[in-house]
């Protein structure tokens, strides 16, 4: 059993190796991702009935520790029940039936290679959350199925608009990351390393919650922010309708198969964390009760089909929250599997709408009418008209403006640190320097007076990355200067760390991954940048994925390790640094862990304006 | 711009808003307001143009010409994607146009010298478009060098005017990302109002305007319409939309000399949006349910955004766009229009390529071989022009010689609304610039059980609204989609239900033809025709094509349409003179006229003379399936007329050759060469979900031939040629040519110019990659879900075409070509300005002249330049992967 459950996670991987590898034309990316899924149906398959056999246990496998450091470890643990069964059977059905329709679907389509790429390493990722036992390997895969999200709806990379959503989805990605890399961090120090689902429930079987009551409070909102970012839930509805940018199919499998029930598969896997407590489960039944009015609302203005089809499946998923606040653990799982396949089935024959309206439905039915409801015969003679009227005014609008929850989760959310950066933008950069040299003098001082300042220090250098972040967050100036802001508060994090923490082996990692992405990425937008002059109109995207595109996946790797990918040693410095800080220094925690939000954010932002778009022609301006 | 003359009846003027081809040249000097209420055709911003005060609505005519005319897609029709510069030379136009939308010109350097490389540009050619590019002979060695650089970047397009203007520079000078704020709020808001049927609530109410819409949803609302929250911004919502706009501009531009610009950006931002507005605006009909608005409304709504977000994000005293340092020193929209330029290099080889194409033809019909002897015909069929019927006729006349086969434009002559057992709304079955006059409808003969309609996919959970029966229905139906979608997937064309398709309703049905009574229903439309009505476009199409006497026992009036599924774009594959219809009807109707007696006897006086024995059959082939359904059975003869069942078993096998043939195109197509494998493989195709390529519609159309079957009998066309029938003989005056001509010339120029735009620049001309579209309440498609509508033809159809203009031969002498000519000025503008070429076929001399706009010029090729022969189709198409010059076929006496 323990080797199936290795070979249902490899596979995706292997594959994509394979196809990265050895995938030159389209027949061998399609050979090859055919027999991959072939085999993997077969992997999952075999573990499904080898479980089965077994009666249906929760079977736990500790494979290895990848990363050991004091009291803190990384295991590669496995957990394999039935929550895992029931997601792993429809990864496979649609997975399948997905790879055979892209053969067809995508036939001669320029970037066949890298569809079939991540949507593998989409199935990696989704794998390893499905399989894992433990919520730092789930951070890792949850962080895979983000970033090749986003790469599929920015796949038409020619065109800003996809870009443009991709990146509204990836800062949503990132806030969820941050609640989920925190709520991994929380666990582990709360738990006291008894972290792996399956030791949840009889940790917390004595009563009282670990930590204290606040503290688990804090952990299970967190949880729930994460959950509710990934699967669109309420006030994050808006980003699903939005992502429908990339092939039919990759929409299907992702907004409308999978990847929106993870947020779900999150709070299955953490029931008895965030159910503990009375008030959390109001929130996720609140959540979902909110989501199921806004988004069935919504879906009604919908004037698009894929949007439609978006805002049904967020309903749905809105009705999971509410059955999960309940506990209906079976009915929750029946409810996935359902609306996966309904809704991917859906999005797949979405061109079919035109055909099927106008030659077997016809007109619009317009059937909202507020007037004629038993409303308008109680109301007072002078607002009957005008009443209903206007309520069904208002709700027209609410409807076709998504009550407007982008501008609001925008303004709470990003619009903040972007009147930041342009306020300390403002500053004159002579007081810059004053301040500085102030600070830096005070510490001179301190350290005279004979004070311990390495906190201080430390204090100044985090201070001095929100900074950089929140710069390079609002403004576009010219890459260079982004890019270098970016890189300058990452490193100012781990001095920063450095400067108050005791333990500082993982520095090294986190160093090496930071500085080598950082100058590697500086050197190919100096060459990048070159042909076309190095100032660069903000709104301008300048398409080197066309005209150089070594260069421009070398910055793309460049890109993923600046902003700590899974899989470059970034990642694990980031880990262990966060880790470390809040198990000593609280306070700094959220600190650096925003900063590198805004980073990654910022960070794409470069990477799409200089690779995407269409190439032109240079001319000079005067014609 | 589509056909504009009926059939019989004088020539009638275009009656849309479009352009009359033939425009006074573009001027960048004053233009003294002319007879209103014509639009001034100059190209320049008026304001800034005459320096007097601003008027919008001149402003806005102009701005209109800019926009693509594309209809909503139910109904599909092809037309010259750059018809707003119809009236300059074909490479000015490009050039202009590149510098406007930021389009490229031509295809990358690279392929074309691939295919000097390959034999398909000739030297001859190159010489040729080399000394009519660069007449200059030093200049042109150096041109000459420079066609064989190894550039990969020559082909890339300038910045956009339209994108990268003065609005973009202000923009970015004031850090407002304005489109990304104004654009999402603005196609939802007009999506949503003009939407057909796919939201479940419309904000439109009947008879409102948009503008007043916008008011109601802003002033009588708990939460206003973002971004309208202020007070004093909807003081601007309560003005006319003249005045708004006004307004807006004076805060926003400030310069009076630069609102015109101003405009036009703002209106070519969303090209897709704007355009649909206009054709809405110009042809209120064109939605099934109406709606009231204007590109002035579309405009005001969205300056008024505009206004609101600039004043939320910048305050009051935003800086206006004439305040921006350097903006009066850009360059004048004018100016840099009239010194656009492209690439000589590429001209020359797209110039090049287009006339090595034409020569391959061309220098065939030179070396014809003798006509066969007259052989005995039983018989007769008449096909649309369409160039997918090209090689079904090939392989029909190489199967049986007993079989003579006609084209004429697929609506054969019989205009009329349609509405089928089916339908909820009646259709209009003709070229779009044609509005007919007649009502149609179909019934059941013998009442029966509604058929199933169940070709297309079900969506039906869709539309139940209700909360509750959605949650219960995912609980416990969506299982079941599983099983579903994996059949779909796995086992294509293998109906788990009796699906009924395009060709095999089989259920007989009657059209309603004979008028009854004289009185119009409430649409002014009459039902049915009178047989003097029949009789006068039966005469008109006989005569056209030339066929006046000899018919055969049996004649066959084969219409065409395209089944495909999960194909937002259906309409574009059907039948193009039929409006993106199949022409099924059209095909019954003139059957069924020209079977009855009294206007066989009608057209007896007229000098046409159908024997009594000989029988219409209406038929439609199926082009993405390759069948072919006859009609009307119930009213055959009970004993079978002589060559029918030998006509209906050389189709099965004509049919099965042409699906062979067309195999060859699909990479991905059946392995075995067997026909067999080839008919199960495209029936396969054209019922799967995941197949973006039902079939490849009118990739490679290229020629078009005006003349006798005898003519291009003999030759092998490889599906790239639009045939007309037409006999030079019987037609002494050109009368007859110029309406063969007016259909011609807009129908299949309209589809080879869309074709070859779509094709240049797929994502500026065309619609991008169909795979992330969305379609937008029944309207079009876009990307995404806040996208611009996308015009022009998606790559799919695209993406194996050769953009060439096309040749039209004519079998006639230039004297009564001229004669034509001159009778349809509009069309002639088409030529004169290159945008597709004509050749005259002397019948007498065999020799051959290329028009010119001041002479005919007599071509003669190289001698070694021949033109390569085969015994049989498939000998000359085995094995081939690209497109194959035309081929003289000697067939094997059978």
């Amino acid at each position: 059993m323990n080797d199936l459950i290795l070979a249902c996670l490899l596979i995706p991987l292997l594959g994509f190796i394979f196809i990265f590898l050895l995938g030159g034309t389209e027949q061998r990316v399609a050979f090859i991702s055919l027999w991959m899924t072939r085999l993997l149906g077969a992997a999952i398959i075999g573990l499904l009935s080898l479980w089965a056999w077994l009666g249906f246990p929760a079977h736990e496998f500790h494979w290895f520790n990848l990363l050991e450091q004091g009291d803190y470890q990384f295991p590669i643990l496995f957990l394999f029940d039935r929550i895992g069964a029931a997601y792993l059977f429809c990864t496979w059905v649609i997975f399948s039936i997905i790879v055979r329709y892209c053969r067809h679907y995508l036939h001669r389509e320029a970037g066949y290679r890298r569809f079939f790429l991540t949507i593998f390493s989409f199935v990696f990722g989704l794998n390893m959350v499905i399989l894992s036992g433990v919520l730092d390997m789930f951070f890792a895969g949850w962080e895979i199925v983000g970033i090749s999200s986003f790469l599929l709806i920015a796949f038409y990379r020619h065109r800003f608009q996809p870009i443009r959503n991709a990146l509204r989805a990836y800062s949503i990605y990132r806030l969820c990351d941050f609640g989920l890399l925190l709520a991994a961090l929380l666990i582990d120090l709360l738990l006291h390393g008894r972290n792996h689902f399956s030791e949840l429930k009889e940790v917390l079987s004595d009563g009282y919650p670990p930590g204290g009551y606040i503290e688990f409070f804090g952990l299970s909102l967190l949880l729930i922010i994460a959950a509710s970012g990934k699967s669109a839930q309420f006030p994050f509805c808006f980003w699903i309708p939005r992502a429908m940018e990339g092939p039919t199919p990759s929409s299907a499998i992702f907004y409308g198969a999978l990847s929106v029930h993870l947020g779900v598969f999150l709070l299955l896997r953490t029931q008895p964390i965030w159910g503990f407590e009375l008030p959390s489960r109001l929130i996720v039944m609140t959540i979902g009760v909110l989501t199921v009015f806004v988004a069935s609302i919504s879906e009604q203005a919908q004037s698009n089909i894929k949007g439609q089809i978006a805002y049904a499946s967020i309903t749905q998923v809105g009705f999971m929250f509410i059955e999960l606040a309940f506990g209906f653990e079976a009915l929750v799982l029946f409810h996935f599997l359902g609306n996966a396949f309904l809704r991917c089935y859906q999005l797949l024959v979405s061109p079919s709408i035109v055909a099927h309206l106008l030659r077997v439905e016809g007109e619009t039915d317009v059937n909202f009418d507020i007037r004629k409801s038993a409303l308008a015969h109680s109301l007072p003679m002078t607002l009957r008209q005008s009443l209903p009227e206007t309520l069904q005014n208002t709700l027209e609008v609410m409807a076709l403006q998504e009550f407007n929850l982008e501008t609001l989760v925008r303004s709470v959310l990003w619009d903040s640190f972007r009147d930041l950066g342009h306020l300390l933008s403002r500053i004159h950069p002579f007081l810059k320097t004053a301040i500085l040299l102030v600070a830096l003098g005070i510490g001179v001082i301190l350290f005279e007076k004979g004070f311990n300042i390495r906190p201080y220090f430390g204090l100044l250098a985090a201070l001095g990355m929100v900074y950089l972040s929140a710069m390079a967050f609002s403004r576009k100036r010219t890459p260079i200067w982004t890019w270098n802001q970016v890189g300058l508060s990452t490193l100012f994090a781990g001095v920063g760390t450095s400067l108050i923490s005791d333990e500082q082996g993982y520095l090294v990692l986190f160093f090496s991954g930071i500085i080598v992405a950082w100058l590697l990425g500086l050197l190919l937008i100096v060459r990048m940048t070159r042909i076309d002059g190095p100032t660069m109109n903000p709104y301008m995207y300048r398409a080197m994925d066309e005209k150089m595109p070594i260069h421009a996946l070398l910055f793309f790797l460049a890109f993923l390790g600046l902003v700590g990918f899974p899989i470059t040693p970034a990642f694990l410095g980031q880990d262990l640094m966060l880790f470390h800080l809040s198990s000593e220094h609280a306070w700094m925690a959220p600190l650096v862990a925003i900063a590198f939000v805004l980073n990654g954010i910022s960070a794409s932002g470069i990477y799409m304006r200089i690779c995407a778009g269409r190439p032109v022609e240079i001319r000079p301006s005067a014609g | 711009m589509m056909a504009n003359s009926l059939i019989h009846g004088p020539l009638v003027a275009l009656d849309r808003g479009d352009d009359p081809p033939t425009h006074d040249v573009m001027t960048t000097e004053s233009h003294p307001a002319k007879t209103k209420p014509a639009p001034p055709h100059d190209h320049s911003p008026p304001a800034k143009a005459t320096k007097l005060v601003f008027d919008l609505d001149s402003a806005l005519e102009h701005i209109a010409h800019w926009l693509p005319s594309q209809s909503p897609i139910k109904d599909f029709i092809h037309h010259n994607t750059l018809h707003a510069l119809q009236h300059r030379p074909f490479h000015e136009a490009i050039a202009i146009a590149s510098r406007i939308y930021g389009a490229k010109s031509y295809l990358p350097l690279s392929e074309y010298q691939t295919r000097f490389r390959e034999g398909r540009i000739y030297d001859f050619a190159l010489e040729r478009a080399l000394e009519s590019v660069e007449p200059d002979p030093d200049l042109r060695e150096r041109l000459k060098e420079e066609l064989f650089r190894d550039d990969h970047e020559a082909h890339y397009p300038p910045l956009s005017l339209a994108l990268h203007g003065l609005r973009q520079t202000w923009l970015t000078h004031i850090e407002v990302n304005l489109d990304a704020q104004v654009h999402p709020i603005l196609f939802r808001f007009i999506a949503n109002f003009l939407d057909q049927g796919i939201s479940r609530w419309s904000v439109a109410r009947d008879g409102e305007s948009l503008w007043k819409c916008l008011y109601r949803l802003t002033e009588d609302s708990f939460v206003p319409l973002y971004p309208f929250k202020d007070p004093g911004i909807r003081k601007i919502l309560s003005m006319t939309p003249d005045e708004a706009i006004l307004f807006c501009l004076q805060k926003i531009v400030g310069d009076e000399t630069l609102f015109g610009v101003y405009l036009l950006e703002l209106a070519l931002g969303h090209p897709g949006w704007s355009g649909m507005v206009r054709v809405i605006e110009t042809n209120p009909e064109s939605l099934l349910t109406r709606r009231t608005i204007s590109l002035k409304e579309f405009i005001a709504v969205e300056l008024a955004m505009e206004m609101a977000l600039l004043l939320m994000k910048r305050g009051p005293h935003f800086q206006s766009l004439s305040k921006v340092p350097g903006i009066d020193e850009a360059p004048s929209f004018a100016e840099t229009l009239d010194q656009s330029t492209t690439p000589q290099h590429l001209k020359t080889w797209h110039e090049a390529m287009e006339f090595s194409l034409h020569a391959e033809l061309l220098r065939a019909l030179q070396q014809l071989p003798k006509p066969a002897p007259l052989r005995e015909i039983k018989v007769q069929a008449l096909f649309c022009i369409d160039d997918r019927e090209c090689s079904l006729r090939r392989h029909l006349e190489e199967i049986s010689p007993a079989i003579e086969t006609f084209g004429a434009a697929g609506f054969f002559g019989i205009e009329f609304f349609f509405k089928g057992i089916d339908d909820i709304y009646p259709v209009a079955q003709c070229p779009a610039v044609i509005t007919p006059k007649h009502l149609v409808i179909e019934s059941e003969s013998s009442p029966k059980i509604q058929p199933e309609i169940l070709s297309r996919p079900s969506l039906d959970p869709l539309k139940k609204s209700q909360l509750m029966r959605n949650w219960l229905f995912t609980q416990t139906m969506g299982l079941g989609y599983a099983a579903k979608l994996a059949w779909d997937v796995f086992r294509p064309g293998a109906p788990m239900v009796k699906i009924k398709k395009l060709a095999e309703v089989d259920n007989p049905t009657r059209l309603h033809l004979l008028r009854v009574t004289n009185e119009p229903n409430d649409q002014g439309q009459l039902l049915g025709f009178t047989p003097t009505e029949m009789a006068d476009r039966l005469e008109s199409l006989f005569k056209n094509i030339g066929l006046t006497e000899a018919f055969a026992p049996v004649v066959v009036v084969v219409a065409h349409g395209s089944s495909s599924t999960n194909n937002p774009h259906f309409a574009a594959y059907d039948c193009g003179a039929c409006a993106g219809k199949p022409g099924a009807p059209n095909a019954r109707a003139f059957a069924h006229m020209a079977n009855l007696p009294e206007v066989r006897s009608l057209l007896q006086s007229r000098g046409i003379n159908i024997p009594p024995n000989t029988l219409f059959i209406p038929a439609l082939h199926n082009t993405s399936r390759d069948e072919v359904t006859y009609y009307d059975q119930q009213d055959w003869p009970s004993e079978q007329p002589e060559g029918l069942s030998h006509f209906q078993s050389v189709m099965t096998k004509a049919l099965s050759r042409n699906a062979h043939e067309r195999c060859r195109w699909f990479e991905l197509g059946p392995t075995s060469s067997s026909e067999a494998a080839a008919v199960h493989h495209v029936r396969i195709r054209a019922s799967s979900i995941f197949e973006p390529r039902p079939e490849l519609n009118h990739s490679n159309n290229l020629y078009c031939i005006v003349g006798p079957r005898s003519l291009t009998e003999a030759l092998f066309l490889d599906r790239r040629a639009f045939l007309h029938s037409y006999d030079p003989h019987q037609d002494p005056d050109g009368e007859r040519l110029s309406r063969i001509l007016s259909q011609v010339i807009p129908v299949c120029g309209g589809i080879n110019l869309e074709y070859l735009f779509s094709r240049i620049d797929n994502s500026m001309y065309g619609a991008g990659t169909k795979l992330p579209h969305n379609v937008i309440g029944l309207l079009g498609v876009a990307n995404g879900v806040e996208g611009d509508l996308r015009t022009g033809l998606p790559s799919q159809m695209i993406e194996v075409h050769e953009p060439s203009r096309l040749l039209i031969v004519v079998h006639q002498t230039t004297a009564i070509l001229d004669a034509a000519l001159s009778k349809i000025p509009a069309f002639k503008a088409w030529l004169d300005h290159e945008w597709l070429r004509l050749a005259a076929l002397d019948p007498t001399t065999s020799e051959l002249l290329l028009y010119g706009p001041s002479r005919w010029e007599a071509l003669s090729f190289p001698e070694r330049f021949t033109t390569p022969e085969g015994s049989s189709s498939r000998a000359i198409y085995e094995g081939k992967s690209n497109t194959i010059p035309t081929h003289i076929l000697r067939k094997v006496s059978q």
